[in-house]
Order: C-alpha cells, then structure tokens, then sequence
C-alpha cells in the first residue's frame, strides 16, 4: 500500500497551494485549493484536470473532501471556481472556532467568516480595476461559502469510514491549521503555513506527537535562521518614534489582517508605556471591519491576548482613532495605517502622495513587496522620484523604513517540527527550489528521512508501512527484559568513567519464535516456549559417557563424528 | 560422579539474572508471580544492588552504578525512578571515585527531561547529591566556599553558552566539521538540547517562560563576556514586551549585568534605554535609572542624551528625587563629559538672566549636579577644571547635592569643601576637612560603618552648624536695622526676606527645639519686619494709605505675629519671654502713637507689659533693655516730657539665640473622604455632620480650644473638649464628629475649618459679647481646611 501525492501547486514555488493526497482505498483528500497571484491566465489556477485523468466522472467523484488550512488568498483563492465552475460539490472543511459569547454562527469560524472577505476584495480588484473577466461572482462567492463545513482544532472528524481529519493550530494567521488525515494505518500530516514563534497577537503552531508515514510541510524559509524580531521591533518603535517626536507623519501601508493588528498592539503599548498622546488612525474599510473579526475570534490568539481578554480586549486600541478622509492635510503628527499593503494603488497610494515630499515623515513598508508596486521600487534603493504615470509624478524625501515580521517558521523551526513529528517521509511546498534543496540535504542527512521537493503536477509515491499486531508471551518479554540488563564485564570496564554508561542498550534485539497460526494473531514466543505451544512432547538426548578408559588417545575430530552417531542411536 | 548435564542453550538469560542479582535473590525464575510484572524485577535488582553496595559486594560501586545506570533507561517510569534512588544511594553509602559522580550526574541529567513526574523529582534529588559529592571534593581542594550552582554552571563551556543564544549553529573555531568519506558533515553539537534555548525562551508564548528567560540570561552573564554582549542584544529587545513583569525581570537581570560589570550599552540601545526612563510605570523608571548609574557610556553624545533624558524625566515626575543621585552617579562616572557639561553651565550661568530664578529650573540644577559630581571622579585632571561659580551656585542646593550623594559624605565637610573652592571663608575650621583636592567617594564596601559613624556625628554637628547660621542671621538682621534709615527700604525688605528664606530652610530640617526655636526666629523676623515698615510709615507720615501697607493693616498684622509667638510656643525661658514682651511694648507704643489719644486701653495693656517685665527681671538675673527703661520712665511720668517717635527709636531687635525647652504649639486638621470630587451630602437647612481627625501638638490641658466653622457669612464655633483626646502629653489625637447648623439653602457649599486657641496671654482685651465662642483674641493653629457638601437631591 501507498500513499500517491500530486502536487498540484506550490511545488517548488510560492503561490497556489494545493496538494491531493491518494490514501489506499481511494480516498482522496485535497488540501488547500488556491491561486497564483503572479499570473493572469490559466496558470493562475492549480491544473484541477489532472484530478480526472484516472477516470472519475466528476470532481466529487474524484476527491473525498477539500481541506482548507487558512483564508490566505494563495490557500483558498481558487475554491469558489472549483465548486461553483468546475462543479465539486463533495465536502469542504475550514477551522471553527466555538464560541458561545458569539451570536452569530456565521462568524464563529475564522476562515470561513473571513474567507469571503479575502475573496469578494481580491475579486473587486480584479474585475473593477484592472478590468479583468471575472471568474467568478460575488454570489459564488457567497455559494461556495454556504458548502463550508466548520472544523475545529483538536477535534477529529470522520469524512466517511475511513478517512478521517483532525486540525491542529498552527499560528500563522487567524484561523490557520495544520491538518493531521488519516486512512487505516496511514497518516499523514500537511501543515499549511505555520509559524512556530509565537507573535504578539498569535500563539505559536501546536501539534501531538503522531506516528506519520509522511509529513507536507511548507518551506517558506527553508534556510533562513531568523533572529529573535524583537530587535526588529525595537528599531521599528525607534524609527516611529523619532518621525512623531519631530512632528513628522508615519504611514504604514499595510494587509487587513494579521500585520495591521500585530504592528498595532505593538505600537499602543508603546504609546501607553511612553504616555504618548499623538493619534493612530486606521484608514476605513478593511481594516477596522477585520478588526471587528479578530475581535470575535479571540480564543485563536495568542495566550497573552486570551488571559488579558477577560478584562479588557485587546483589540479595542486605546490610541487607535477612525480615519476621515480630511484629515490627510492636518497639521501635525499622526501613525496611518492604509490598504493596501505595497502602496500598489487605493488609499496608502492616495496618502503617499501627499506625505512622501515632506523629509519629515516616514513610510513603513512590510518586508516583501511585488515588483512593479511602488512599495517595491522604494525599498530598491532610495529613490526621490517615482512616476505614477506620464503626467504625475511624486517627489520622495521621506525616510522609508523597512520591517518584515513574517508569519512564516523559519529553518529551524520546520527542523524542529520535522523533528518532533519524525514522519518516515517529508515533502517540501511552498518555496523556492535552491532553498527547498539545501532544506532537502539537511532533513536527509540530520534527521535521517527521506524527503522531496516535487514540482507542480508531480506525484511522488510513499510506501507505507503495514502495521501488524502480534501477541508476546510473558516469558519472552521477561527474557528480553533481561537481556538488556545483562552486562558484559570486560565492555563495561572499557567504558567506565567516560561520560555516558555505553554498557547498556536502550533498543536490544531479542531472538524468539514467531508463530504465526491461521485465524490466530501471531504470537511472539522464546524457544523454549515452542514446543509447549505445539503441544509437542520435548525430546531429551542424552549423551552415554563411552569407555573412555579404554580408548588413551583420540583425535578430537574422532569423538566428535562418534558423539554425533552416538545421538542418532540415542534418540527415539 | 554422575551429574546430568542439561541442555543449557535456554536459560542464559536466567543465568544472568543470577549473576547480577546476587545471591540474595536464589531463583529468580521460581517466582512466577514477580516475573510477570516487569517492572518489578528491576526494583528486585535494583534492592539487591542497594544492599551490595552496603555490604560492599566485590563487584565495587562502579559495576552498580553501571547496572543501575542501565536500569535508568528504561521504559517503565517506576523503575527509571527507583533507579536514580539507588544511584544515590550508592552515591552516599560508597566512598565514590572520580567517575561515579560524573557518571551518576550525568544519568540524573538525561533523566531531567522525563515525562514522569517521580522520575525528575529523583533527578533533581540526584543531581543536588551529586553537586553536594562534587563540592565536598572540590572543598578538599581548596575552593570549599563554591556555590552548587556556580560550579555547576561553570562546567559549561562558552562554546554552549554562546550556542544557547542562537538558534544559528555556531561553528568552532577549532575543527570546524570533519570530513568523512569527502563530505562534509556539519559539526555536531555538544548539547543540542541547548541549542537557541534562550532565543526560542524569550519568544514564548507564556510570560512566565519569558521572565525566566531573562532571569536567566542576567545571571549566565558574568559567566563569559561575549555571552553577556549577545544576551544584551536580547534582552534589550525585551524591553518592549507587553508584560509588566517580564520588562522589570528583564531590567532586574540588566542590573545584575551591570555590577557584575559586564554591560556595555551601546549606541543602537540608547534609545530603548532612555524611553524607559520616560516610561509611565514608576518601578520602570526606577530600575533603568539604577542600572544608568551603575553603566558606563563610551560617547559624549550618548552621555549628553541619558542626561537630557534624565532632566526631561525630572521635569515630568519632579517628585522623585532619586533622579539626583543617578544623575550625580551618572556624572561621577564620566568625569570627562561632566567636565564639559560643567563648562557650558558655568557660562550659562554667568550670563545674565532677565531676573529669572534660573536655579529653580531642573534643568540648571541637574546640570549643577553633573558638574559637581566632577569633583568626585577617579579623573584627577577634572576636577581643578570645574569653574568656581558652579561650587557657589552648588552651595545653595547642598542638601540635593549631599541627598545625591548619598551617605558617603555628610553635609558639612561638603559644605566646608564648597566654600574652600569658591574662596567664601568657612566658619569652622574645626570641621572635617578633607583632602585639599576633594573629597573622596568610598565604594560600596566601606560605606556601611562610614555611614553608622556619620548618623551619630552628623546630630550634633548638624546642630553646632545650624546655630552658626542662625547666629550670622542674626548678626545680619541686627546689621540691617542699624542701617535701615540710611539704606533703600527694598534691600532691607530683601535682606530679611532672605533671612527668613534661610531660616525656613533650616526650620524644615530640624526637628526638636532647635526646629521650634528656628520657626520661632521667623515669627521674630517676620514681626521687625512690620516694624521697619510701620516705621517708615511714620517716617513717611502717609497715614492715609490704604492696602497691605497701611498702618493700621500693618500694626494689626504685627499684633497677630507677636499673638502668634506668644501663645504657640510653650517652654520660653525668660529671656525669650522678655524679648517677646519688648515686641508687644513696641507694638502697644504703636498704637499710642498712632490714635493719639492716650486710650485708656491701650495704657493698661502698656502697664499690664511693664509690670511683667518689671517682674521678669526682679531677680536681677536679667536687665532690662535701655528701651524698656526709657518706656518705664515714660509711663511713670504720664508720657509727660516724652516724644513716643523718639521712645519709638530706642528699639533695637536683639533676638536671643538662647532657647532652652522651646516647643511649638500646633495642631492639623483632618476631614475623611471629602474632596471636590468625592463631596458629603446634606439636606438643605438640616445640621449636617463633619467627620475629623484632630491631632494636636504640644497642647496642654489650660489651653482652650474651638472648631471655627465658616461657611459664606455664618460663622459657627464648637469648643473641643481636651478630656476626649487621646495620647501623650505631646500629641493628642482623636477621631470626631461635630455638627454644623447653619447649612445654606444651596445645591452645594463649602466649609472652611479651622482650629484656633485662645490667647490668654496678657490679653487686656475688649470682651466680645459672643455666646458661643472663644473670648479675646485667637489664633489659628492650623491650616484652613475646606469641606465640600453637596445636597442630596442634586447628587
């Protein structure tokens, strides 16, 4: 038996996760379903096609059920078109998160309530901006959402009789999980985006010890090492604190969800501690509606916002201030936070006019941008002229900062799940190939698995192992018990003094007779026991001292050849 | 001899049972039931072993060891346990050579980390007998005294340390991977479970965890220098953590660093530095203030920043006058860059300023302190540099300066070096003087007795030098009024204003009679100062002017300060008393001069005055004053013949400085939970009741006492009964409730109280026709207190 796995994005590349795992038995579990935001045609979307090469009828025929791990466009940016225009209708998981202070059911799981907002938003700018054909509508959206099945963490969901799923947290983002499946004896885990460093508002990824034929791990940074980030945050609250103290103004150009909150509580701490009273707005829109979520959604945070959640939430910014429109050309400083993230157009490119000419003022940018976004053209070099297009251009005096707190676990910490999970396999997605293959040498030589990095539309093929339960006699166990205590005298005086006791073994190997019986389990047993349990009589020879008197001298050889004919006389 | 040999291939397990367990257990294999539970051969074993070690089996404590060591790695949990106990115990009964104890450490270590409770609890058992076997065999060496815990730690190599920090691996110097079979293989690690343990420990999701982290990052510091720079890094960042907890554990750890010596504050983190000197938490603030006295900064501009920063935190919280001490500290550290502050003060100080108090600002006093503190470095070229104008500006903050300084050096020889730097003559030579170059600030170490040595010196001499002050004040105010005519009325009223400054000082830091004589002092200049000004009135004949400096403002003025030193201190001895009488003579001349008419009341308060004197000085052991006499005769003779301006001219303030038992007489007044925004209620026109606590000083028992009410016109006075105080002879206190009537038909009032007493003292006075109320003239013993109310249908 064993386990086939397609990857059908994100292999070797960042962007369109997506991975079908074939357990034996046919089942087929399809983990994370999303789109590529580099390309605009068909590449954009996982090949779904390949899911009918062996002959299904349908996609539901094809697939058991999709499992989404977080509402990160390249996670589920493909999922409407998969159910509403490729037509699956099987069953679709995303995390729940059970609340009973919430009211609304709808907004008791963190990536299905924020899913659609992700997806309507990226859909707008798709269609309203650039003008794209629209792939699918805001009702598909809403369709597609209706066909979600909520899954909460540590809870173990039976898809059918077999197959069977359970979600683990995974920090990342709100909501995101790390999702363990399970067909008969083979398991395996796919880890989504995960981060094991807890941030400020996130807890760090958490999973059980499981027996795992194969792990799926994303290896976003599989050689970076990051040091700790609070030194990143102290140059960060430095920078900001520099620009208002000297009247200027901070714009942080930022995504709704999961950065925008983190560099919040971060700042109105700061601005409680320094007893700071310069205002922090949130331009409208996304982010304060996310804001709302993340409010609701609390029990996915981290510990600290949990406990201190009980006396006040931690998401009702003290400093934090709604943005009206006028307010851009106010005198004096403030700390913006604007959508989108890379200044890529929309309102931070709005303020960033306005702003970026003043050397006073300073513009935050998060650690990646796309190329082509002026976010991007900033942090190459410093340049004091951008063009918009032909008529307008933007003149840049402002100081630009740079801070990446990425959501992402680094080498180590993929090392030390891998570790701590020790699957007999390991595939790396979600990355890029140079690194995946150092990743790749270090898992095989330190850890001593075997691991790949497949490309899109590859499948790799893991054997599984077949587990089989045998019985063992109580005599067995005590002999090899034993065994292990005995001692060698000379062995242990060589390694006496040295700094681990070598004498002793922590796995032995026990010698016994497997007996293996038809509708029996089979049984485990020492040799002694053998006979007994065949119920066979045991045959004793006894050896008859022959007139040695005699006989004076004899070649051993001799007595040997007539021990030997001795016995076949003897026995009966 | 026939023995049947048996086929023996089967029971080489049991034979090896036998051998290892001893001959106390004979047949293993007979007891069925005991090999059925594995678990319990191993205790069986492991008793047996326990036993042979006392019994000092031939196998010898190593072959135990060895046996339990094994046993210590299995996989049931009870028997991991009841291994390491029998470790120990053969640790404690055997006379352990070198290697057991590494041995058994190190079997305790690995164990550490068990999923067992019971297993780590002997563990750490072990482990704590291991380090007690280690210390004793390292005490036979001669370093006895070493803590556990260093030892301990010290056997772990920089390299591990260093490792500890950084989730990256660091490769070694020495060997940096092997080469096997032409691959390199990256260099293993010594311990890899310590790998980034503090990196991965201060990223915690529990604050717990991350308060430990920092714990222990401070104490693993003094252990390696380049540790302690890498642990900086990370605990600076830790600084911005959003728990209370961890941000003071980490500043506790950085302190620790500190007087180990191991911290080096670089530039990237002044800034995180100096904002938690401006942080809102006060034990913020004063943790990263103690760590800033104890650093040393490598830049001016970081020095000139930590002091900018300081002064800017003095002026929010100027409350905390610890920030002198750091500053002074601060300042002591770097004589450099204290010279140099010291420079650019002494010129800004020099400038002339636009009648500004400029010594009031924080900032030129903190700055003053940088500068002198100069004077106590270790640089010896400095402190000739520091500009004499910074020592006599320095004189007028002594007492901050000598708080700064802390015990080390009392008051006084600080004062006297002061003085000798800026040229002024001291009085004293007497004084400890010190070395001629400065005084010394002793480390930490010899402090304690200094300090035990200074408290018992420092009362009398405090004293000595409070009274030499008092005595140049007086020689002063004596010089002024000899000088009064001839001189601008504005210096004279300078001069004594500034006397009375200085006196005030001095009453605020003596306590005892000393205290009670010095604020006596002040009523007695506060009084010639009316004096010189009623005097200059009648000089300048302008009776009909009006406001604080008419006449007859200033004369009732005088009266209430003479009222003042009559009646609120006890214990005068009779030159006091003699000198008091004097004043009200003058005052009673006054007022004869002033209505013209000889008033008959007025004469007798004269006579009444003469008569005491008269009596005070009968016994010949006091003169009379040329003044006094001259009145006598005056008075004798009807004011025949007598100019009362040219009598008026005889006076001559001669305060004595001779004050015996003096006490001062006082009380303080209390309203419980009433303030503006917490106000009581009432019901218009209803009594409402007014909870005090009254506490008096010095108050004796003849004395009479009221309760002054006032509230827009009414006025309401309630005797208080001394029988319902509480305590000594000295301070009486006790809680009351006293009704007011007159409660205004208003939403809301105010009630100003008072306590005054009255003045029995020679009191010839008119008697007030007032029911319910002191007689004769009062005075006010306390501050006025206000009561708010507020009524109960508007609440």
């Amino acid at each position: 038996m064993a386990i086939e796995c397609l990857v059908l994005g994100a292999g070797q590349e960042v962007g369109k996760s997506c991975v079908v795992v074939t357990f034996g038995g046919g089942k087929r579990v399809m983990f994370d379903c999303g789109m590529h935001m580099g390309h605009r045609d068909s590449r954009r979307y996982p090949d779904f096609d390949r899911l009918l090469a062996d002959g299904a009828a349908d996609y539901t025929a094809a697939i058991s059920c999709v499992v989404i791990t977080h509402f990160h466009l390249d996670h589920i940016g493909a999922l409407p078109y998969f159910t509403e225009v490729c037509g699956y209708h099987g069953p679709v998981y995303m995390t729940y998160y059970d609340c009973a202070a919430l009211v609304y059911p709808f907004q008791q799981y963190p990536t299905k309530a924020l899913a659609p907002l992700m997806l309507e938003d990226y859909r707008k700018v798709m269609v309203d901006h650039r003008g794209e054909e629209e792939q699918y509508s805001y009702e598909d959206i809403l369709r597609c959402m209706r066909k979600v099945i909520p899954l909460d963490l540590k809870q173990t969901i039976q898809v059918d009789k077999d197959l069977s799923i359970r979600a683990y947290y995974a920090g990342h983002v709100l909501g995101a999980a790390m999702i363990y499946a399970k067909v008969g004896d083979a398991a395996i885990v796919y880890t989504g985006d995960y981060n094991m460093t807890p941030d400020r508002h996130l807890g760090a990824a958490q999973i059980d010890r499981l027996k795992l034929d194969l792990l799926i791990t994303e290896s976003t940074y599989a050689k970076t090492v990051r040091d700790s980030k609070h030194a990143r945050e102290r140059e960060f609250l430095k920078a900001v604190h520099k620009c208002v103290s000297g009247g200027g103004k901070v714009l942080i150009p930022a995504f709704a969800l999961g950065r925008a909150q983190e560099l919040c509580i971060l700042l109105d701490d700061y601005w409680e501690r320094m007893n700071l009273k310069i205002p922090i707005y949130f331009s409208a829109g996304l982010t304060i509606q996310a804001n709302m979520y993340y409010k609701m959604l609390i029990g996915w945070t981290s510990q600290k916002i949990k406990n201190s959640y009980t006396v006040h939430n931690p998401f009702d910014f003290k400093h934090v201030c709604h943005f009206e429109r006028s307010f851009i050309n106010n005198p004096g400083p403030c700390v913006l936070f604007a959508t989108p993230g890379m200044i890529s157009g929309g309102f931070s490119l709005e303020v960033f006019k306005k702003w970026a000419p003043s050397e006073k003022n300073l513009v935050t940018l998060p650690g990646y941008c796309v190329a082509g976004t002026i976010g991007h053209k900033l942090m190459s070099g410093k340049p004091t002229r951008i063009d918009i297009d032909k008529d307008t251009h933007i003149d840049v005096r402002c100081q630009i900062h740079q801070l990446s707190f990425s959501p992402h676990t680094d080498s180590k910490g993929i090392m030390d799940l891998t570790e701590f999970l020790s699957p007999s396999h390991v595939i790396l997605v979600h990355g890029e190939k140079p690194q995946m293959a150092f990743l790749k040498e270090r898992i095989e030589s330190e850890l001593g698995m075997q691991c790949c990095y497949p490309a899109n539309n590859e499948t790799v093929s893991i054997p599984t192992s077949q587990n089989l339960k045998i019985n063992a006699t109580e005599k067995f166990i005590v002999s090899f018990c034993m065994d292990e205590t005995e001692n060698d005298p000379q062995k242990q005086n060589l390694n006496f003094g040295g700094d681990m006791p070598q004498g002793c073994r922590t796995e032995g190997v026990a010698e016994g007779v497997l007996l293996m019986e038809k509708s029996k389990t089979p049984k485990i047993l020492r040799e002694d026991e053998l006979l007994h349990s065949l119920g066979m009589e045991t045959h004793f020879v006894h050896f008859e001292p022959l007139h040695p008197s005699s006989i004076e001298v004899k070649h051993t050889g001799e007595s040997a050849v007539q021990q030997s004919s001795l016995e076949h006389l003897d026995c009966e | 001899m026939e023995e049947p040999p048996l086929l023996a291939s089967t029971s080489r397990a049991t034979a090896s049972v036998a051998s290892s367990s001893s001959a106390n257990c004979p047949d293993p294999m007979d007891e069925g039931p005991s090999v059925s539970v594995p678990g319990l051969p191993f205790a069986e074993q492991l008793r047996a072993a326990g036993r042979g070690a006392s019994s000092g089996s031939p196998g010898g404590p190593e072959a135990q060891v060895q046996a339990l060591a094994s046993i210590s790695r299995g996989i049931y949990p009870l028997a991991r346990a009841e291994a390491l106990r029998g470790l120990a115990a053969v640790l404690e009964t055997a006379d352990a050579p070198g290697g057991v104890v590494e041995l058994c450490h190190g079997c305790a270590v690995g164990l550490m980390r068990d999923e067992d409770e019971g297993v780590r609890l002997a563990s750490v058992r072990l482990i704590a007998l291991c380090a007690d076997k280690l210390n004793t065999r390292e005490g036979s060496d001669g370093n006895g005294d070493n803590q556990t815990d260093i030892m301990f730690l010290q056997r772990v190599s920089e390299g591990v340390l260093l490792q500890s920090l950084s989730k990256k691996v660091i490769k070694p110097n020495t060997g940096s991977g092997s080469i096997i079979k032409g691959e390199k293989v990256p260099p293993k690690l010594i311990y890899p479970c310590a790998a980034g343990i503090f990196a991965h420990g201060i990223e915690d999701e529990f604050h717990q965890v991350r308060t430990a982290a920092c714990k222990s990052l401070g104490a693993l510091s003094k252990l390696s220098a380049q540790y302690a720079q890498k642990a900086l890094d990370l605990l600076m960042g830790m600084m911005n953590d959003d728990t209370e907890a961890v941000r003071l554990q980490t500043l506790q750890a950085l302190f620790h660093m500190a007087t180990y010596g191991c911290l080096t504050v670089q530039e990237m983190h002044m800034h995180m530095f100096l904002g938690l000197l401006v942080d809102m938490n006060a034990s913020i603030r004063d943790a990263t203030r103690k760590i800033l006295g104890l650093v040393n900064l490598p830049k001016l501009q970081m020095f000139k920043s930590a002091i900018d920063v300081l002064i800017t935190s003095l002026e929010k919280h100027q409350e905390e006058q610890e920030i002198y001490s750091v500053l002074f500290s601060v300042g002591k550290n770097h004589g450099n860059f204290s010279a140099n502050i010291a420079k650019h003060l002494a010129k800004e100080i020099s400038m002339p300023s636009d009648g500004e108090l400029i010594l009031d600002k924080p900032r030129i006093k903190a700055l003053l302190i940088v500068s002198i503190s100069v004077a106590f470095s270790d640089d010896k070229h400095n402190k000739r540099d520091i500009p004499e104008v910074i020592f006599s500006h320095a004189i007028s903050l002594l007492g901050k300066i000598s708080c700064a300084i802390g015990e080390v050096v009392d008051q006084n020889s600080l004062l006297s070096y002061f003085c000798q730097r800026t040229g002024i003559p001291f009085w004293e030579t007497k004084l400890p003087s010190r070395e001629s170059e400065g005084c010394s600030v002793e480390t930490v170490a010899d402090i304690r007795p200094r300090i035990e040595k200074t408290v018992k010196s420092t009362k009398c001499l405090d004293e000595v030098l409070t009274m030499q002050s008092v005595k140049s004040i007086i020689e002063t105010v004596e010089r002024t009024w000899t000088i009064r005519k001839s001189c601008n009325i504005r210096d004279v009223r300078n001069i004594l204003r500034t006397c009375k400054e200085e006196l005030r000082i001095l009453a605020s830091n003596s306590s005892g009679s000393t205290g009670a004589f010095l604020s006596f002092l002040c009523e007695y200049l506060d009084a010639v100062q009316f004096i010189v000004e009623i005097l200059r009135s009648f000089q300048l004949d302008n009776s009909y002017d009006l406001g604080p400096t008419s006449p007859d403002i200033l004369l009732e003025k005088l009266d209430t300060s003479i009222r003042r030193m009559k009646c609120c201190y006890a214990g005068f001895n009779r030159g006091m008393e003699i000198q008091v009488c004097e004043l009200a003579l003058l005052a009673n001349l006054f007022g004869l001069s002033k209505v013209g008419i000889q008033s008959k009341l007025v004469l007798d308060k004269l006579h009444w005055m003469i008569n005491r004197l008269d009596c005070l000085c009968a016994d010949g052991s006091c003169e009379l004053s040329y003044f006094s006499r001259e009145i006598k005769k005056a008075f004798d003779a009807n004011f025949v013949g007598h100019d009362i301006f040219t009598l008026l001219e005889l006076f001559h303030p001669k305060p004595t400085t001779d004050y015996g038992m003096l006490k001062t007489i006082s009380a303080d007044l209390q309203v419980r939970d009433n303030d503006p925004e917490n106000s009581s209620t009432y019901v218009c026109g209803l009594p409402v009741a007014v909870s005090l606590y009254i506490s008096l000083c010095n108050i004796s028992s003849q004395d009479r006492l009221w309760l002054r009410m006032i509230v827009g016109e009414s006025i309401q006075h309630t005797f208080l009964e001394l029988s319902s105080f509480g305590g000594n002879d000295e301070v009486k206190s006790c809680s009351t409730i006293i009704p007011f009537y007159a409660t205004p038909m208003a939403c809301s009032f105010v009630l100003r109280a008072c306590l005054v007493m009255e003045c029995p003292y020679g009191s010839v006075s008119i008697r007030q026709e007032c029911n319910r109320g002191p007689s004769g003239s009062i005075i006010e013993l306390s501050d006025e207190l206000d009561v708010y109310f507020v009524c109960t249908k508007r609440r």
